[in-house]
């Protein structure tokens, strides 16, 4: 059986018109010009790719070239054929593989991720998350966060308030408090990554009573406690590398939008963790679980009116209290217990 | 003196054969953990370069994939670092981003290298020959004195980056050549700001003319300040939708008319309109699929920016030898990968 190629001598660009043969283990290659009689174990053959067509690349540099890919398959019984090169080839492993990829992406996205991060969050250094809170408040102090406007004597009965708390067993790092007054961001607190709790000064001012204040501090505890903003954090990092990587070259921008839908979730569960620990710490200390209830409707109906929430929002991968479309389902759970 | 005579590269990649291979290399790099999307860019490569073909013959890609997934993982350790580092300490990430940035043009240089070496046609290597002092004087020098005169050097920076891409590439023993002047960069430059004066010009103008005719609503003290306004928002809509597409499609068109290889030219008439076209239908099917589109997507792109460029032969092409090769490593090119800089090739 003869084939006919295109050989190249890898010194120069001129195409050789040849017919190529397989005499028991050696390839006979036959031109006008040239005759090459080569030992096939000697030469490279490529896996078939997609209809682009077959080589035969010999140890000198010299190339062939063969447009009839049947031919060459039945000629070297498949050499260099590969698992892969047959899967590329079928509809049917294409699907498989994107049934797979598909359902890979899903366990890592759903359970592969969030276990990294807590393992990767349980392993930061401490001085390490103390330094990302400063450079926080160095941040945001100039623009977002102004000094409080609170009395002194007022945040001191807080913090005491919050130092008589007794903690549950395995939790022995009292929160940190920061107190900070911003218009834009209204009545809120968040959970920073190194573990300080961060009180706007509206959210005081909206609270009937301390025991409410206190609530919203343990549910942020319940944030520290678990390491969400930072876990919170790596994973909306891997997510958006992953994101921008994977459409990259289709716009950066694009790839945020995506990301912001992925992170809810997460978000949503780590509400619900924090107001169970908020729960199980006022219980311990016989405060009613319902006063938690009560500052988020306060918070919910505060945001109504003067709703800023893009702006909440965009406070990178924190605890936005009351913004979320869930905070009705929380406060009947919590009213519940 | 012979006449020229045009041999159009062809593209015959198809979407659903490389839809195939695409979704294969995607489950398998991730099953692999990353490890096997070295194999899968060789692969992407080869399919690209395999399927164009120019006067009967196909181009081939011949990077080594251990070699790239060594490149990955230095590019890969270095961002993950940058991007952790940054978030706890700033300074220390901005050291490090500077460091890249410096570090850029010889990255830029090796990428060149990598990739030319790795190209052949007929069985001959394409080869990078630049030199690292010319790489920092084109790819940081002019850039930096460019955003130093406000941009008025920016063409001249660009028309010398791409003479030095072109005028250090081989073919075999043969080095291309480059022609085009700083000049016709300024041309393109300067069309581009003319139409946006006018765009600017007659939104403005039209405002006046329905606002004195009392057909919108403003008082006619607010006339001006809204009819520039308006004339802004819409120069800066124009501009931003069809000035980078046009511009991009002229230089492409400039750098390929202006470059010759031996006694050979090149032609290249890509078209603003119908890059803006396939590039918007790519962006929009690729977001509506969830991504599955995207294999359809490249294939499009490259059938175009292949089929629209022309070698105009003058005499054999038969006659090109074998020349020097240079050594290349993959680190270069996958952090230029990376890190997401890149050179009109
Ligand atoms: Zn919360």
């Amino acid at each position: 059986m003869w084939l006919t190629a295109v050989y190249y001598d890898g010194r120069q660009a001129r195409p050789h018109p040849v017919t190529l043969c397989v005499e028991g283990d050696k390839l006979l290659l036959q031109g006008r010009d040239i005759v090459r009689r080569e030992e096939l174990n000697g030469l490279k053959i490529p896996p078939p790719l997609g209809s682009t067509p077959r080589l035969i690349l010999f140890a000198d540099g010299g190339r062939c070239e063969v447009a009839d890919r049947q031919g060459f398959a039945e000629m070297l019984q498949d050499a260099g054929n590969s698992a892969v090169a047959g899967m590329e080839n079928s509809w049917w492993y294409a699907l498989a593989a994107l049934l797979l990829t598909l359902s890979l992406l899903a366990v890592v996205y759903l359970f592969g991720l969030p276990y990294a991060a807590r393992v990767v969050a349980d392993r930061v250094p401490v001085y390490l998350l103390e330094r990302m809170d400063n450079q926080f408040f160095a941040s945001l102090d100039q623009t977002l966060l102004m000094p409080s406007k609170l009395a002194e004597e007022r945040r001191h009965t807080l913090q005491d308030g919050l130092r008589r708390l007794v903690l549950p067993p395995g939790e022995d790092r009292p929160a940190h408090i920061e107190f900070r007054g911003s218009p834009t961001l209204g009545a809120n607190a968040f959970a920073l990554p190194g573990g300080s709790v961060l009180v706007l000064d509206d959210l005081v001012n909206l609270a009937s009573n301390d025991q409410e204040i206190l609530a919203v501090l343990a549910h942020e505890m319940g944030h520290v406690h678990e390491k969400h903003a930072l876990r919170q954090m790596l994973q909306a990092s891997v997510v958006g590398l992953a994101m921008a990587w994977y459409i990259g070259d289709v716009s950066s921008l694009l790839a945020v939008a995506p990301t912001v839908l992925l992170e809810t979730r997460y978000s949503r569960d780590f509400e619900r963790r924090a107001d169970a620990f908020a729960a199980e710490l006022l219980r311990g200390n016989g405060i009613p679980v319902s006063r938690l209830a009560d500052i988020l409707e306060k918070l919910e109906a505060a945001h109504q009116t003067a709703a800023p929430k893009q702006l909440a929002e965009s406070v990178e991968a924190l605890d936005y209290l009351s913004s979320h479309p869930n905070t009705e389902e929380r406060i009947k759970r919590l009213r519940g217990l | 003196m012979t006449e020229y005579q045009a041999r159009q590269l062809q593209f015959s990649g198809s979407g659903g054969e490389y839809f195939r291979i695409w979704i294969v290399n995607v489950c398998l790099s991730i099953v692999t953990l990353g490890v096997y999307s070295a194999w899968a860019k060789v692969k992407r490569n080869q399919y690209f370069y395999r399927h164009t073909t120019l006067a009967g013959a196909s181009f081939d890609y011949h990077g080594d994939p251990k070699a790239i997934l060594k490149g990955r993982v230095v590019a890969f350790l270095l961002f993950a670092c940058y991007t952790l580092v940054g978030k706890f300490d700033q300074v220390a990430g901005s050291a490090i981003l500077l460091v890249i940035i410096v570090a850029m043009p010889w990255l830029l240089m090796r990428s060149l290298r990598f990739r030319l070496h790795n190209t052949s046609y007929r069985g001959l290597r394409f080869a990078f020959h630049g030199s690292t002092g010319a790489a920092y004087f084109n790819f940081l020098l002019l850039p930096v004195l460019s955003a130093l005169t406000l941009g008025l050097l920016w063409p001249l920076a660009q028309q010398r980056m791409a003479r030095y891409t072109r005028e250090n590439s081989t073919y075999g023993s043969e080095f291309f050549k480059f022609f085009a002047g700083s000049g016709a960069y300024y041309r393109i430059y300067f069309m581009t700001i003319f139409i946006g004066v006018l765009v600017f010009a007659g939104l403005m103008a039209s405002v006046m003319l329905l606002g004195s005719k009392e057909l919108i609503p403003v008082e006619a003290d607010q006339l001006v300040a809204m009819s520039v306004l308006v004339a802004s928002i819409g120069t800066y809509l124009a501009l931003f939708l069809l000035a980078y597409p046009y511009v991009a499609a002229r230089l492409q068109n400039l750098i390929w008319n202006n470059t010759q290889l031996g006694p050979h030219g090149f032609q290249a008439q890509l078209r603003a309109r119908e890059m803006l076209g396939i590039m918007f239908g790519n962006v929009l099917l690729t977001l509506l699929t969830l991504g599955l589109y995207k294999p359809f997507a490249d294939i499009r792109l490259a059938r175009y920016r292949i089929e629209h460029v022309t070698l105009l032969t003058r005499g054999s092409i038969d006659d090109f030898v074998a020349g020097l090769q240079t050594n290349s490593s993959a680190a270069g090119d996958e952090m230029a990968e990376m890190f997401d800089f890149d050179i009109a090739l």
